[in-house]
């Protein structure tokens, strides 16, 4: 009886855990329609490498934090060139309105590591 | 208790079970080893990609990485090092951040691979057995490649392309020119790690030279190309910062480069004999030597792989990333060799813990810092294509720019430092 309630309380914690890992409540990327966060997370180890160290004022500047509609605007502009930057203009070149979407997402949720 | 309700704890438990047989549980619930990502190298793509599997797989896969250096010094900033922009220690970086990111560091060198028994074999002869390994030599020194060259040679005439001690002994030697000194610069033939290196270093040179207030030092560039990364930005810069000081052959204008001296410093070429205050010798490179113990590199002396993914084209349980790799239309570079960790990063999840995976994406960006605040640069995104890492879109500075539009890149540079050695080493 013990053992059996030992492993019923420890598979619930278990559950709990595991949904609250893989669906915390303010993740809508599951949702139908929703920015893919996982492919956002993927697409973003790009913009780490320069992005990473950046802050309001540098010269590459800190995006995490950012909201998805600043995000989106400033990657489509990269995108249809009207927003100077070679390098950035040839990162965003060859995003979806999809990745944009995704990358906007989250960063939107994502802290500076 | 009834039997209903033992029953109830019975289908729960069983739910639970079945739960936790997921990648990221099972084996430890089973009692079975977590799964093994073993990484040799500790630079910019060895760092990074354990860093990332560490971080992402929060765990669920054990990371080690074999690095027999406590600190790393990047090749990338070294000029500046060499020009006085910046000092070593500010181009020098430990492991601890890795270490705290979930990945046991190995200080020790790795020797070789067992590749039937996937097993990487330390110098002391402890083995470290792997699921996956990703290797990031980076490049070895082809010291015969020039005549008269050697590895004892390297410590009259340094090469400085693996930054650390010859990078300082370079200084050193930099810091004791008279006027009217010459340096000689022998530069590599491709393919070799950093294209534009060399020509910043030139670029470097002068610099230091210009601010001694030398008149009459020469910087004589040896090539054994006949053309070179963002070379019309080089020279309109040269012309501009240092007239008459930097002088580029080809190897039309040099013949060949017949020897060089240690004892005395004379360098022959075909046509010409100098006789070098300074030589710079970079010679010709090749994949690191347990790549090429291992049977992992080609004729060409580097590591053939899909540019699906980073695999080694000879062994599907080994990654190369980095200077090691041949990385199709992608040069040799540590913004590359970042790039392709985190691919390989990915994939290594994928098929450890069946993560999600999602097609291959690179990009590099070199900039290049001719004078104060006066950098170019070039750069492009890559994907696979045409059975290699193919280009997909580029850029590069053009001539004539406005001095302000490259004091912005030299400052973009500069953070990017601060982000890539952040990617690296936390």
């Amino acid at each position: 009886m013990i053992v059996w309630y030992r492993i019923c309380r420890f598979s619930m914690v278990a559950i709990t855990v595991m949904i609250a890992t893989a669906a915390p409540v303010w993740d809508r990327s599951g949702a139908a329609g929703a920015p893919d966060m996982e492919l956002g997370r993927y697409l973003a180890t790009e913009c780490m490498t320069c992005h990473q160290s950046g802050t309001a004022t540098s010269s590459v500047p800190n995006i995490f934090g950012l909201t998805e509609t600043r995000v989106t605007e400033v990657m489509k502009a990269y995108r249809d060139k009207t927003r100077p930057n070679p390098v950035m203009q040839s990162v965003a070149s060859r995003l979806t309105d999809e990745e944009i979407a995704a990358l906007a997402y989250y960063f939107s949720k994502s802290k500076k590591p | 208790m009834t039997d209903l309700t033992r029953r109830k704890f019975t289908v729960l438990a069983g739910a639970s079970l079945a739960a936790l047989s997921t990648p990221l549980f099972a084996p430890r619930a089973l009692g079975q080893a977590k799964p093994r990502l073993v990484v040799i190298g500790g630079g910019p793509g060895g760092g990074t990609v354990a860093r990332y599997v560490a971080k992402d797989s929060a765990g669920a896969i054990d990371v080690t990485l074999i690095e027999p250096l406590k600190t790393y010094t990047t090749c990338f900033f070294s000029n500046l090092y060499v020009a006085g922009f910046r000092d070593f220690k500010s181009i020098t970086h430990n492991y601890d951040k890795v270490k705290k990111g979930g990945v046991k560091v190995v200080h020790e060198m790795a020797a070789s691979i067992d590749r039937d028994k996937k097993q990487v074999v330390l110098a002391g002869g402890a083995r470290v057995p792997y699921d996956r390994l990703v290797i990031a030599p980076g490049i070895d020194i082809k010291f015969d490649s020039v005549p008269g060259y050697s590895e004892a040679a390297a410590q009259v005439m340094p090469h400085a392309w693996k930054a650390g001690a010859q990078t300082q002994l370079l200084l050193k030697k930099l810091n004791a020119l008279k006027d009217g000194d010459t340096i000689v610069m022998i530069t590599p033939p491709n393919p070799y790690r950093c294209p534009p290196g060399p020509y910043e270093r030139a670029s470097m040179f002068a610099h230091v030279l210009k601010k001694k207030g030398h008149k009459k030092s020469k910087i004589v560039i040896l090539d054994p190309k006949p053309a070179f990364s963002k070379q019309a930005l080089f020279m309109e810069g040269w012309e501009k910062h240092y007239p008459g000081m930097i002088e580029w052959q080809d190897p039309k204008m040099h013949g060949g480069i017949k020897s060089v001296d240690p004892k005395t410093g004379e360098i022959k070429t075909d046509l010409a004999s100098y006789k070098a205050a300074l030589a710079n010798v970079i010679p010709a490179q090749t994949a690191g030597k347990i790549a090429r113990d291992a049977g992992l590199a080609d004729q060409s002396g580097f590591c053939p792989i899909d540019p699906e993914n980073m695999k080694s084209k000879m062994d599907a349980n080994i990654f190369v990333i980095g200077d090691a790799c041949i990385p199709g239309d992608m040069p040799k570079s540590a913004f590359s060799a970042n790039s392709q960790a985190k691919v390989a990063a990915m994939v290594v999840r994928s098929e450890l813990v069946k993560s999600r995976a999602f097609p291959a994406r690179y990009s590099n960006t070199c900039w290049s810092l001719i004078e104060t605040d006066d950098a170019v640069k070039i750069g492009g995104t890559y994907e696979p294509g045409e059975g290699k890492i193919k280009q997909a879109s580029t850029f590069v500075s053009q001539k004539g720019e406005a001095a302000d539009l490259h004091k912005q890149n030299y400052k973009e540079s500069v953070d990017w430092y601060a982000g890539i050695v952040a990617d690296i080493f936390g």
